[in-house]
């Protein structure tokens, strides 16, 4: 795609350029001003250089049409037309070489153009499809449900979570559901099941474990359901408790328990409704908890006011109170920061045979327990990238050559005198989980600063990528690597993204592939950890790059709502989604974008706590041969 | 087996309420009955493409006698491979930045993913899939997903869905086919057996209770289906698609039961050929070295053809974001060497590891050729494809991909041949192998336009 247009972006990013983002209050005027830019730049644009192949006439070119995309050119389904048609144009690509052919200026007005369109958006809480719990999710619903180890759920295929989740089904996990139903039959604890099959009454028992279950009251007809089970049991001369037993297994296949679905039929037939509450007490409950909801929020949602903006922060308060918020670091700390691999990664045992499974834990929980100080003390996003305190044990600690003063297996808050660390740019899983398995790489460490802490985009190289040195294989083997990736920059393709990169990532050189500080490389040669950005930002190491990161609040910020928002949604951000950030970013910047005013504004969002609703109605049941 | 218990044997599935095409277990031999073995169809991937010089043979000629390196772990059985140079893969524009999110989701669809809706899965379905969809109903697995490396990668190029990466199966346009990664789970699987952790006892949990539960949980799903807006009604279909396929493997699994209990009873002696192989044995290594966790694999694919428990398997050998092979004597990731420039020294290595998954392929097909069915062999019956969605990493292209195919199809290939100028794309070649093991082809696969007539016998 346009690799120009992102890197001017990175350029823009980096130096602080991006102008102002607009205030609530300007809304009204940006809008008029969009239409307005619309109706007289735009639409005559598309009319004359691309309605004349591609409008609603048969055939359409490529099958892109802009007549509906010129009656709403708002709607989110255009999007992705707008940008690409913005690319084409701006590549010299659209309109052909035979047809007539727009000034300069008119290509520039036509990539401006994606700036303001996002003014244009209807407000819409974007596609929304019924979601299966994540692996994680459901483990951890089989404990709170039946005292069973979460662990029971291990066998699944794992998944990603947040964006890009798949939500798919197939027929090997719905085996093992079926299996796993079976087991945790098997491994119920004698307390608990003494608590759920001594209710004499078998319809009492499904409306009760059934409402827990499928998080919601079930209507009386998944009660018909749950109770042809039981009979089912009867029929085949199964014993009362065994009848009950099979219920459960019903339960625990169902989609009611599977899915999160609403609570009985949507009323409209079309459009925007808000969440019922017990949809919305999941939601929050499996974002923070990454469990179901509890007693206290079921409570709510009986009484119809978890929706209440007041109510629905105070039990976001409450849960991220709750130790059971580490879940928000498994499921999306870990990810945002790139630790989740840890585990598995591959470090050459011989160069680092530090790197045992309690180091790697022990890495991990570094990063976990920061984060998750940061958001129980309500502390600034920017003191991930910039702090004074780490956690450490003693394995840990000698990395940091702490291991004098820090002994023992057990995490602890450790105050830090050294200004290179404090803050994930100087967090050994960070830094190793940017490594190779044998060698740092100052690229990837580069990437990972732009777009894990500035929320940049950087696109992947090209192809064809010409050797770097064709002439004299021998001289370049004898430069640093700094040399030598250095040579990215004689190259204009390569340059534009590496002049941006390479600094950043030699900033951060003298923590090695583990993130231990070192003054030289493996070769003995001396370590250059100095650099300067685009536009005169001159720094030496580590300390220096830190400070010039926290100058970047709302970077960093915008990034972390972002990626929450989309994690919460389980989606990619797009259209109405923009406005949304935008008025969240103005109210976090008031107060310093402070981590828990940026977590209820996610959780209070429009797209959170709505739903839009496809036209009802029957289509058929897909069946397949097999 | 006489025709009659064929008869009798769909007599009593029928009587189970399923409708559901004759099952054929490890018990039952082919040699005797008058129907051929059935093919069997298996796809094996590697990302990242080769060293071209170094995978295709020089000529027609040369192609058995003096093999490229690549392929020396095959020569025992080069004359029943048969190699295509020429075919390409789908151009894949407007997604130019997104090669490894396309090189495996493009694979076995030859379709790009709708650019509308990158976000989500929408592509197509796979030939797998397609061939699943036909002979499924005949097995206790309609078939068989084998990965080696977990489907999580978070990698996002242009803005399409994470899944692109790490699926080479989709079940319909919008779902991928998750793989399995445990060997333990996968012969669980294969012989419907559920060790509880810890506990010695085998129970068997699919029973038709089971099914019976299955199918008054369909009927609730049904009711819950009617209440819910369009979208969410095609999100249940998946679920109902996946309730109904474990109710036909259950039945599968009784059949099997009853049969073995009627053996065990003396009222049927065996239909087992003296002629046939026994089953092969599976061991699950104890470390975690990759050869022998993609060589166990490689065992269950065989192990499940050869009993009929599946009849389509498609083994991702390693997905894009980059497997590590430290038993080659280097650690570095496969993709981080694939950008070799020419460097020597990562040449080497690529081509290494290409060596190193054709000999995981080669271990496989020559188990095959050593199973003796029906008069011939396991391999005879079966067409193995092994490939990589890339010609060359180090400039992703896709004019030449690499493909060997190994097999006789029942007898529908000509095989021990090098096709030095083939001209078509990879759409054309899964129409063909589609065709070859015997699936009806309503329409052409992904971008195909024609078969290829010169490979089939």
């Amino acid at each position: 795609m346009d690799g120009a247009v992102r890197i001017s972006l990175a350029f823009s990013l980096v130096l602080g350029l991006v102008p102002g983002r607009a205030l609530a209050a300007d809304h009204g005027a940006l809008k008029a001003d969009a239409e307005e830019f619309f109706r007289g730049r735009v639409t005559p644009f598309v009319t004359n250089y691309c309605l004349p192949c591609h409008q609603n006439r048969r055939p359409t070119r490529a099958g892109v049409n802009f007549s509906p995309a010129l009656k709403d050119p708002g709607h989110a389904a255009f999007t992705e037309q707008w940008k690409r048609g913005a690319a084409r144009v701006k590549a010299h690509d659209m309109p052909p070489k035979n047809a007539p052919q727009p000034d300069e200026a008119d290509r520039q007005m036509f990539g401006d153009w994606l700036a303001k369109l996002k003014y244009l958006s209807h407000q819409d809480p974007g596609p929304f499809v019924l979601r299966r719990l994540t692996k994680t999710e459901y483990g951890n619903t089989l404990h709170d449900l039946f005292g069973v180890e979460p662990s029971i759920a291990d066998g699944l295929p794992d998944e990603v979570s947040g964006a890009g989740y798949l939500n798919s089904l197939s027929s090997l996990q719905l085996e093992q559901y079926l299996t796993i139903a079976e087991q945790v039959l098997r491994r119920m604890p004698p307390a608990v099941q003494r608590r759920l099959f001594g209710t004499p009454d078998p319809r009492q028992f499904a409306r009760s474990l059934a409402r827990k279950a499928y998080r919601r009251p079930p209507s009386e007809a998944e009660l018909d359901v749950l109770m042809a089970t039981f009979d089912l049991g009867k029929r085949n001369h199964l014993p009362y408790p065994q009848a009950l037993r099979l219920m459960v297994k019903a339960i625990l296949v169902s989609p009611q328990f599977l899915f999160i679905t609403p609570a009985g039929e949507n009323k409209s037939s079309n459009g925007i409704v808000p969440l019922d509450d017990y949809q919305l007490a999941s939601r929050l409950s499996y974002l923070l908890w990454a469990t179901m909801p509890d007693d206290e929020l079921m409570a709510l949602a009986d009484r119809s006011t978890l929706h209440e903006p007041a109510v629905l922060k105070a039990q976001a308060k409450r849960l991220l109170d709750d130790r059971r918020s580490r879940a928000l670091f498994d499921g999306f700390g870990a990810q945002w920061l790139s630790v989740g691999g840890l585990k598995r990664q591959v470090f050459d045992p011989k160069l680092f045979p530090q790197m045992t499974a309690p180091m790697r834990q022990a890495m991990y929980d570094e990063v976990r327990l920061f984060f998750e100080s940061i958001v129980r003390e309500d502390q600034s996003v920017i003191r991930f990238v910039d702090s004074d305190y780490t956690y450490l044990n003693e394995t840990l600690a000698t990395i940091y050559g702490l291991q004098q003063s820090v002994k023992g297996p057990a995490m602890r808050r450790v105050r830090l005198s050294d200004g290179h660390r404090g803050g994930v740019l100087g967090m050994p899983g960070v830094l190793a989980a940017t490594s190779f398995p044998n060698r740092t790489s100052p690229v990837k460490r580069g990437v990972w600063v732009l777009e894990q802490v500035l929320g940049d985009h950087v696109p992947a190289a090209p192809p064809d990528v010409p050797a770097l040195d064709k002439q004299d294989p021998a001289a370049v083997a004898k430069l640093t690597l700094r040399q030598r990736t250095e040579l990215h920059r004689t190259n204009p393709v390569c340059a534009n993204c590496h002049q941006i990169l390479d600094p950043i990532g030699f900033g951060l050189e003298k923590f090695d592939a583990i993130g231990r500080w070192r003054e030289r490389d493996s070769n003995g040669q001396p370590i250059d950890a100095t650099g300067e950005l685009p536009g005169g930002h001159r720094f030496s190491g580590p300390q220096d790059l830190k400070a010039i990161l926290a100058t970047r609040s709302s970077n960093v910020g915008r990034n972390l709502l972002e990626r929450l928002l989309a994690y919460a949604l389980g989606r990619k951000l797009e259209g109405y989604d923009e406005i949304v950030v935008d008025d969240l970013m103005e109210q976090l910047a008031a107060d310093g974008y402070r981590m828990r005013p940026l977590i209820y504004g996610v959780v209070t969002s429009y797209p959170f706590t709505h739903r839009r609703v496809e036209e009802k109605g029957a289509i058929r049941e897909q069946t397949r041969n097999n | 087996m006489s025709k009659r218990a064929t008869t009798n044997r769909r007599a009593y599935l029928k009587g189970l309420g399923v409708s559901l095409a004759l099952p054929l277990f490890d018990s039952l031999g082919w040699a005797d009955t008058k129907a051929k073995p059935p093919v069997r169809l298996g796809f094996m991937y590697m990302p990242h493409g080769v060293i071209m010089d170094q995978f295709w043979p020089a000529t027609a000629e040369s192609f058995r006698s003096a093999p490229p390196p690549a392929l020396e772990s095959l020569r025992p059985v080069l004359d029943q491979c048969l190699m295509m140079k020429g075919i390409s893969g789908v151009p894949i524009s407007p997604f130019n930045g997104a090669p490894h999110a396309l090189e495996l989701s493009t694979w076995l669809t030859a379709t790009l993913p709708a650019a509308d809706k990158r976000n989500e899965i929408n592509i197509a379905i796979s030939a797998d899939q397609i061939a699943a969809n036909h002979v499924g109903a005949f097995t206790a697995l309609p078939s068989l997903e084998l990965a080696t490396m977990a489907q999580t990668w978070k990698e996002n190029q242009e803005g399409l869905n994470e899944g692109y990466y790490s699926h080479c199966s989709f079940r319909s346009p919008t779902q991928a086919v998750p793989a399995e990664v445990n060997p333990r789970n996968v012969l669980d699987r294969l012989f419907s057996r559920q060790q509880p952790a810890g506990g010695a006892r085998a129970a068997s949990p699919l029973s038709g209770l089971d099914r019976s539960l299955l199918d008054i949980v369909l009927g609730g799903a049904r009711d819950l289906r009617r209440t819910l807006p369009v979208s969410d009604q095609r999100k249940l279909d998946e679920y109902l698609d996946s309730v109904r396929s474990v109710e036909r493997r259950i039945a599968a699994i009784e059949v099997r039961q009853k049969d073995a209990a009627l053996e065990k009873a003396g009222v049927r002696a065996s239909q087992r050929n003296a002629s046939d192989s026994p089953p092969i044995e599976i061991r699950i290594p104890e470390g975690d070295k990759r050869s022998e966790y993609m060589q166990v694999m490689c065992d269950l694919n065989v192990l499940a053809f050869q009993t009929d428990t599946t009849r389509v398997s498609t083994y991702i050998g390693s997905t894009p974001n980059g497997a590590s092979y430290p038993e080659l004597g280097f650690n570095d990731q496969h993709h981080s060497n694939t950008h070799h420039n020419q460097d020597p020294e990562k040449v080497r290595k690529i081509a290494r590891i290409t060596e190193f998954n054709i000999a995981q392929f080669a271990y496989m097909v020559k188990k095959m050729a050593g199973l003796r069915e029906a008069g011939g062999t396991l391999l005879d019956n079966c067409i193995m494809m092994w490939g990589s969605g890339l010609e060359d990493g180090n400039q992703h292209t896709r004019e030449n991909l690499p493909f060997i195919i190994a097999g006789q199809g029942g007898g529908s290939l000509k095989s021990g041949r090098f096709y030095a100028a083939t001209k078509g794309n990879q759409g054309d070649l899964l129409t063909t192998l589609l065709a070859c093991a015997g699936i009806p082809i309503d329409r052409p696969v992904g971008i195909a336009t024609k078969q290829f007539e010169e490979i089939k016998a």
